[in-house]
C-alpha cells in the first residue's frame, strides 16, 4: 500500500526477523533483473529494484553507427515493439536534417507504429495472465499476434526487429499483398475481440487478483515521472499522440484510454482497450491512405551540426531521444529516455504491504520491457 | 487366494507397474489436452501422436546429476521423495478397479486412505525444510496452508458418504451405490471435487508450486531421481484422489454393458478432464483468499451437508 512518497531506507527489524528473498535474476517471472524483497511471513515489507544485468550500452554504440544503420541498434531497445523506437529515431534524424517526408509515408509509419503497439499490448495482456499461472489467454493472444507478424514478415522480411522505418521514409514500398495481410489481421482481431473480452475482462479470478492491488496515486505519477499505460491508468490524461502530434497523428480520430482507479486491474484494462483504439487508427489509415509513390526521400550522408529532441508515444509510454550531431555521418551523442526505466521505480512504493503472491501481478501490471530497462 | 495372483496384483496390475503407467499416461494426457485448449498441438514428434514424449522426458531427468545443497540434510533430502511416493502408492492399494480387482480391502478403507493423504503435506513440508533453501521453505509452509484449508472439507465430504452407506469399505460402498445415493451425496461430491483440487495442489489452488511467485515450491532444489519421485508422487496423488471420488460418489466400477474396470477408467478420465479444463481456464488465487474461501464457504457447507445426509437417512 502507498504510504506517502518515501522509500523505506532504515534497517527493518532485527536481523533474522525478516526473510530476504532474491526475486530474480534467475526466477520464472522476474526477467533479467533482481528484485530484493524483505518478507515478513507472506507480507512484503520492503522492495528494492536491481536492474542492469543485460545492459548493452546502446547510447554509446549509436555513436559508432551511421544515421541509417543506427536503426538496427535503436530497434533493439525493445524487440517487442521495435517500430515505435525506430519511428522516433527517424523523426529525430529528419528534424536534424530538416527533411520533410511525404504524407503517404507518414500514414504508413502510423500503420507500422500502431501494429507495433498492438503486437506489444497483446504480449502484455498475455504476461498479465501468465503471472497468475494460466497459459490459455497467453496462447490465444499469441495466436492473434501471428497475423500481425505475418504482415510485418511479408513487408520487411522479419517478424520482429523489422528495421522497417528508416530516416527519410520507410525501407520498402508497401505492396497490395501487404495491405491485404494487414486487413486480414484487423478483421481477425475484430472477429475474435468480443470473445476475448468476454473471457479476459469478466474473468472472476482475474478481477479478484488484480482489483485494488498496487494502487498508484496521481501524485506518484508526477513525482516519479511515470509514463504510458501506467500513468493513464492513474487518471493522467497524457498521450504524446494527442498532446504533441507527430507523423500526422492529428488526422486520426481516436480516444486516449484513461482510468481513474490506478490499480493493477485499471492498467490491465488500459492496455486491453488501447488495442481497440489502435485497430481504429489502422483502419482509418488504410482508408485514407494518400496517393503517392515516393516512399523514401533522399537523406544527406552527413548532417549539419545541431541538436534535436524527439518523442513518440510508444507501447509502454513516451520514449524520448536527444540527438546531437557534429556534422558527421553519425550521431555525436545520443541520450535515450525510455518509459520502463521510469515505471519500474513505482514498484518500490506500491509493493510493500501486499502479499508475496501480489508481487508477480503488480510487476506484470507495470508492463515492463527489460530491453529498455537496461539499454 | 493363491500367491501368484497376489503377486501379480501387487507387482503388475493394479500394483507398481500400473501406477508407473498411470504417471506416464496422465502426464501425456495433461500435456495433450491442455495443449488442445491452448490451441497448440502438444507432444507430437516422439512416437505415434507423441505418446513416447513422457518416456523421453523421464529418461532425460534420470540422467541428471543429483545435486544436494551444501547446507541440506543429505539423508533426509534423499529419503523424503521415496517416502512420499510409497505413501501415495499405498492409497492406491485400497481402490477397487473391478468387482474382484483390488489389492487390499479392509473395513476401514476410507479412513486409512484419508489418513495417508493427510500426512502427505507433512512430508512435503519436510522436503522444503531439509532443502535449506528459501523458495522450497516458503513452498513447504504453503503446503501446510493447503492442509488446513483443504483436508477438512475432504474428510467431512468423504465421511458423509460413509454415513449414508454405513460403511468405510470401498467395495461395499460401490456395491450399495444407486441413483438415490448419488443424489443425496451430490453436494458432498461437489465439495469433494473442490477439496481434491486443493489437496493435490491443482490449479487454481496450486499455491505451493506457484511458479511466478516461488519458482517451484518445495520441489525447487530437487533434481534427477529425487525430482522424479516427488513429481511422480504428486501425479499419483491426483490419480488416487480422482479414483477415490469415482469410488465414493460415482459408483466406481458399476455401469452397464462394458466391463467394470473400463467404466472405472472412463469415470476417472472424466474427473481428470474436468481438472485439466479448470487448469486451462482459471487463474491462480491467493493464499489468504483460499483460506477465506474454505473456512467461510467450504467447511460450513460440508457440515451442513453431513446434517442433510443424516436428515435424509433418518426419514
Amino acid at each position: 500500500m502507498y504510504k506517502g512518497a518515501q522509500i523505506i531506507t532504515q534497517p527493518v527489524g532485527k536481523e533474522g526477523d525478516l526473510m530476504v528473498l532474491n526475486w530474480g535474476v534467475q526466477h520464472p517471472a522476474s526477467g533479467p533483473m533482481r528484485i530484493k524483497v524483505w518478507l515478513d511471513g507472506e507480507k512484503i515489507v520492503k522492495v528494492e529494484n536491481d536492474p542492469g544485468y543485460v545492459t548493452r550500452n546502446l547510447e554509446k554504440m549509436l555513436e559508432y553507427r551511421t544515421w541509417e544503420n543506427a536503426v538496427v541498434n535503436v530497434e533493439r531497445i525493445c524487440f517487442i515493439d521495435d517500430l515505435g523506437t525506430i519511428l522516433n529515431w527517424a523523426l529525430a534524424v529528419e528534424k536534424l536534417a530538416d527533411v520533410e517526408v511525404p504524407k503517404n509515408v507518414q500514414y504508413f509509419r502510423v500503420i507500422l507504429a500502431e501494429v507495433g503497439r498492438i503486437v506489444s499490448h497483446l504480449i502484455g495482456i498475455g504476461g498479465m495472465f501468465g503471472a497468475l499461472g494460466v497459459a490459455t489467454p497467453t496462447m490465444w493472444v499469441l495466436a492473434l499476434r501471428e497475423y500481425y507478424l505475418d504482415f510485418l514478415e511479408h513487408y520487411s522480411g522479419y517478424r520482429i526487429s523489422t528495421a522497417a522505418i528508416v530516416p527519410g521514409g520507410v525501407r520498402f514500398e508497401p505492396k497490395k499483398e501487404d495491405f491485404d495481410l494487414l486487413r486480414k489481421a484487423v478483421e481477425e482481431t475484430e472477429r475474435r475481440w468480443d470473445d476475448y473480452k468476454e473471457v479476459f475482462i469478466d474473468n472472476p479470478t482475474l478481477v479478484e487478483r488484480y482489483k485494488g492491488i498496487g494502487i498508484i496515486p496521481k501524485e506518484l505519477v508526477f513525482e516519479l515521472g511515470l509514463r504510458g499505460p501506467v500513468a493513464r491508468a492513474s487518471g493522467v490524461d497524457y498521450d504524446l499522440r494527442k498532446r504533441y502530434p507527430y507523423s500526422s497523428y492529428e488526422d486520426f480520430n481516436f480516444k486516449v484510454v484513461v482510468k481513474e482507479e490506478g490499480d493493477a486491474y485499471a492498467r490491465f484494462l488500459v492496455v486491453l482497450e488501447e488495442i481497440e483504439e489502435s485497430v481504429k487508427i489502422i483502419k482509418q489509415a488504410l482508408e485514407g491512405m494518400p496517393e503517392g509513390d515516393k516512399w523514401k526521400v533522399r537523406m544527406p550522408k552527413k548532417i549539419k551540426a545541431g541538436e534535436a529532441y524527439s518523442a513518440v508515444e510508444w507501447a509502454r509510454g513516451g520514449i524520448e531521444y536527444h540527438v546531437v550531431s557534429d556534422g558527421g555521418t553519425g550521431a555525436y551523442r545520443v541520450k535515450i529516455s525510455a518509459p520502463s526505466f521510469m515505471n519500474i521505480w513505482a514498484l518500490e512504493y506500491i509493493a510493500p504491504g501486499h502479499k508475496l503472491a501480489d508481487l508477480a501481478t503488480i510487476f506484470a501490471s507495470l508492463y515492463i520491457c527489460h530491453g529498455d530497462l537496461d539499454r | 487366494m493363491d500367491l501368484a495372483w497376489v503377486l501379480f496384483k501387487t507387482l503388475v496390475f493394479p500394483g507398481v507397474t500400473f501406477l508407473l503407467l498411470v504417471i506416464f499416461a496422465t502426464f501425456y494426457l495433461e500435456r495433450k489436452l491442455v495443449a488442445d485448449m491452448h490451441g497448440r498441438t502438444g507432444p507430437y514428434y516422439v512416437g505415434p501422436y507423441g505418446i513416447l514424449q513422457t518416456v523421453a522426458d523421464i529418461f532425460k531427468i534420470l540422467q541428471k546429476e543429483v545435486i544436494i545443497h551444501r547446507e541440506a540434510d543429505r539423508f533426509l533430502f534423499l529419503i523424503v521423495p521415496a517416502v512420499a511416493f510409497i505413501m501415495v502408492s499405498l492409497v492406491a492399494a485400497f481402490i477397487p478397479y473391478d468387482k474382484n480387482l483390488w489389492i487390499v480391502s479392509t473395513p476401514y478403507d476410507l479412513v486409512i486412505s484419508l489418513a495417508l493423504l493427510t500426512s502427505l503435506p507433512a512430508i512435503f513440508l519436510f522436503a522444503g525444510w531439509v532443502s535449506k533453501s528459501k523458495y522450497p521453505f516458503i513452498g513447504g509452509v504453503r503446503v501446510i496452508n493447503q492442509l488446513i484449508s483443504g483436508e477438512i472439507p475432504l474428510w467431512l465430504a468423504g465421511l458423509s458418504v460413509a454415513l449414508w452407506y454405513g460403511t468405510f469399505n470401498y467395495v461395499e460402498i460401490v456395491e450399495k451405490f444407486d441413483i438415490i445415493g448419488f443424489l443425496v451425496n451430490i453436494v458432498g461430491f461437489l465439495i469433494f471435487l473442490v477439496a481434491i483440487l486443493i489437496v493435490a495442489d491443482r490449479p487454481p489452488f496450486d499455491i505451493p508450486e506457484a511458479e511466478q511467485e516461488i519458482v517451484y515450491g518445495f520441489l525447487t532444489e530437487y533434481t534427477g531421481v529425487g525430482y522424479l519421485l516427488l513429481a511422480g508422487a504428486k501425479f499419483l496423488e491426483v490419480f488416487v484422489l480422482a479414483a477415490m471420488t469415482v469410488t465414493l460418489f460415482l459408483g466406481g466400477f458399476k455401469g452397464p454393458f462394458l466391463p467394470g474396470w473400463v467404466w472405472f477408467f472412463i469415470k476417472v478420465f472424466a474427473i481428470y478432464y474436468l481438472a485439466f479444463a479448470i487448469r486451462a481456464s482459471t487463474p491462480r488465487i491467493r493464499l489468504d483468499q483460499l483460506i477465506k474461501f474454505t473456512w467461510t464457504v467450504l467447511v460450513p457447507l460440508s457440515l451442513l451437508n453431513i446434517l442433510l445426509v443424516l436428515a435424509v437417512k433418518a426419514l
